[in-house]
């Protein structure tokens, strides 16, 4: 199993036409995602590839059958991409772009909860479930197929660690990109959560940064009772108060931001906390480890 | 982006709420003197108009009681730094017959899934230290109800008829700040006036840059403040390099905002000091790209050494080795470069290294320890 996507996902491209829709196609493709359709206003009845485009997602998803959107538009076009695709059905949209208004953010998770579909992004470069599907421009070598859930607030430094994690053996169900701005499409919550239900998934590594409150909800589920172990990291220990420090949502405001009460937060709910990026597979073994340790009590 | 209280008090006018009738005036004595001579009525608030906050505690709102007392503070204000910043303006205003400070914010929130209303019955500058304030997780801006919000106030504030005004502010601020791209519209204080009436005395709106494409404030107020900036970082931010200076030597050129934050770590735990948060992963890829951000790093004087550390998944490595080689050819700084490429088509990336003797390190920790050692031998 993995969360959100796999090989049964029916994906569409909004702005599949453009420069990155048309990379996407190719190396989506090659990684075992069925592409199945495209949406370029003014450009259907073409096709990219041997992928037909279409006018809405409507018509795509009425002659495909596609039923997951990700969508490469500039950021001005991403509230009424995204609305449509969640409108017309889709039951996972994807919206990688930085640089999107935190007002549209706000009005595609309600449209979103709304209809019932999951929503992840914006600032995001995706989610990919390894061995299976990717729905996102990540690496593909990074990664490999296993049991640890992995969810990032920031893309590259999920590439960084996802390779660690592999070289290590250690492989992935999947690795969701929750994005660096303040309102998310999935939070880290409800990713959790998602590990949670899913079977395959032994533990969940957390890839997180100072700024606002995320880490909270982290800390909630590792303290609850039966949920699967958790290891994190958690950047910007030399990153001074006060400034952006790049994604929208990365600005300690105040202390309980910041990377040391962060830490003292999650360590206390019994999270794996790792020191700093060259400690990331100690931190994921120790709580695959425990996950072990835990299964052999329930099989005793 | 913080705007000015007097901008901010514009928005809230705009909208209906209540805010005193202040003349603004730039800094310096001349344009002072002018606008003194139209005040008739004293006492009048001088308030210094600066984006850093701590103003009230930095004596930033001065209260002249007549003419000579208003040059004065005119004077001194125009010439005090807050924060490192000169105000830009100076509002005047009436000083108001304050009954009670309030505090009022709006402020987009992860936790509410879009805004929050924050309201607390005592304002002020020592907010912070007070109790928290009653909270009101509206979520999308249409979805705001009176009735909700009545029921947050219940037990924080006791007098129904400032209740039921502040719910009045609340959904007008709610929707002003989901229509004008504000991410923060906060009124502390607010003022009810000894005759009962609701005024904004203060107002700090924080505005959302992504919105400039839909937003000519927005977008004016972002050219204005990169034309506050020196020549070597507007050229960056015209790429949208984004750049936080720090205290440290080795310098970064980096892709995307955790990475180099995480990079920033690994350096201070092999005992090396970063010198900034630059992340250069929204501009172009290429040489005009990069260029900037060296410019920038070469001509910085307490920079030893730049880090060039990326791993890319949408941003193709052998693009970013090609823009290194074309910079590398013309560039007159020799301070050290490291570089640790990885990610899409990073096996490209040695040959490419080779034609200018560059060299790529596999391991992250190698390249940050390079550096570490670079800066140390140069300090």
């Amino acid at each position: 199993m993995s969360i959100l996507l796999d090989r049964g996902n029916r994906v569409l491209i909004q702005g599949i036409t453009g420069q990155m829709g048309r990379f996407f196609v190719e190396d989506a493709r090659q990684y075992g995602t069925q592409i199945v359709a495209g949406v370029s206003p003014g450009r259907e009845g073409t096709n990219v590839g041997d992928v037909p485009v279409f006018a809405s997602v409507r018509a795509a998803r009425e002659a495909t059958g596609a039923d997951t959107a990700i969508v490469f538009v500039p950021p001005s076009a991403v509230l009424g991409g995204a609305i449509e695709a969640i409108e017309a059905g889709c039951r996972l949209v994807v919206a990688t772009a930085d640089e999107l208004p935190v007002q549209d953010a706000i009005e595609i998770r309600a449209a979103a909860q709304g209809n019932g579909a999951a929503f992840v992004g914006p600032n995001t470069p995706g989610l990919i479930s390894p061995g299976k599907a990717k729905l996102g421009f990540m690496p593909s070598f990074c990664y490999a197929r296993g049991s640890v859930g992995v969810i990032s607030r920031s893309g590259s430094l999920s590439y960084e660690c996802c390779k660690r994690l592999t070289l290590a053996g250690i492989g992935q169900t999947t690795v969701v990109g929750i994005g660096g701005d303040p309102v998310k499409g999935t939070t880290a919550a409800e990713a959790l959560e998602l590990f949670h239900q899913d079977p395959e998934t032994g533990a969940a590594l957390y890839l997180g940064e100072i700024g606002g409150s995320e880490e909270t909800f982290v800390a909630e589920y590792a303290a609850r009772r039966g949920a699967k172990p958790v290891a994190a990291l958690i950047v910007g220990y030399t990153a001074p108060p006060g400034k952006k420090m790049g994604h929208a949502a990365a600005f300690i405001g105040s202390k309980a931001e910041g990377h040391d009460a962060k830490v003292a937060m999650l360590s206390a709910a019994g999270v794996h906390v790792a020191s700093g990026l060259s400690d990331v597979v100690k931190a994921t073994q120790s709580a695959l480890a425990s996950a072990g340790r835990r299964a052999e009590r329930a099989t005793a | 982006m913080m705007m000015l209280e007097h901008e901010g008090k514009k928005l809230l006018d705009s909208v209906g709420i209540g805010v005193p009738k202040g003349m603004v005036v730039s800094p310096g004595t001349a344009a002072a003197a002018k606008a003194s001579g139209r005040i008739r009525d004293y006492p009048v608030a001088v308030k210094a108009q600066v984006r850093s906050g701590g103003r009230g505690k930095q004596g930033g709102v001065m209260k002249a009681e007549n003419r000579e007392a208003l040059d004065a503070a005119v004077k001194r204000l125009s010439e005090t730094d807050f924060g490192g910043e000169r105000p830009e303006a100076l509002l005047i205003e009436p000083w108001l017959p304050i009954e009670r400070e309030t505090f009022l914010s709006v402020a987009v929130d992860g936790r509410a899934d879009g805004y929050v209303v924050l309201y607390s019955p005592r304002g002020g500058v020592d907010i912070e230290e007070g109790p928290p304030p009653a909270r009101y997780s509206v979520g999308a801006a249409h979805r705001f109800r009176a009735h909700e919000m009545r029921r947050v106030l219940q037990d924080a504030e006791p007098d129904y008829q400032v209740s039921e005004k502040v719910i009045t502010i609340a959904q007008r601020l709610v929707r002003t700040a989901a229509l004008h791209d504000c991410t923060t519209i906060e009124i502390n204080p607010l003022v009810k006036l000894a005759e009962g009436g609701m005024v904004a005395a203060d107002a700090k709106v924080v505005r959302d840059e992504w919105a400039a494409f839909r937003n000519r404030e927005i977008a004016g107020e972002l050219g204005q403040a990169k034309r506050r900036v020196d020549r070597l970082l507007r050229d960056c931010l015209n790429m949208q390099h984004m750049y936080v200076r720090l205290e440290g030597d080795i310098a970064m050129i980096s892709g995307g905002a955790g990475m180099t934050m995480a990079v920033m770590d690994m350096i201070a735990e092999q005992g090396g000091r970063p010198a900034c948060f630059l992340d250069c992963s929204p501009g172009p890829t290429s040489a005009r790209g990069y260029r900037p951000a060296f410019a920038m790093l070469d001509a910085d004087p307490r920079v030893k050494v730049i880090l060039v550390s990326v791993f890319g998944g949408g941003t193709q490595m052998q693009r970013v080795a090609n823009a290194m080689k074309e910079i590398m050819a013309t560039r007159k700084s020799r301070k050290p470069v490291v570089y640790r490429l990885d990610g899409t088509n990073v096996d490209q990336v040695p040959a490419i290294f080779s034609e200018f003797g560059a060299h790529n390190h596999a391991r992250l920790e190698d390249a940050v320890g390079e550096a570490v050692t670079l800066a140390k031998a140069s300090a």
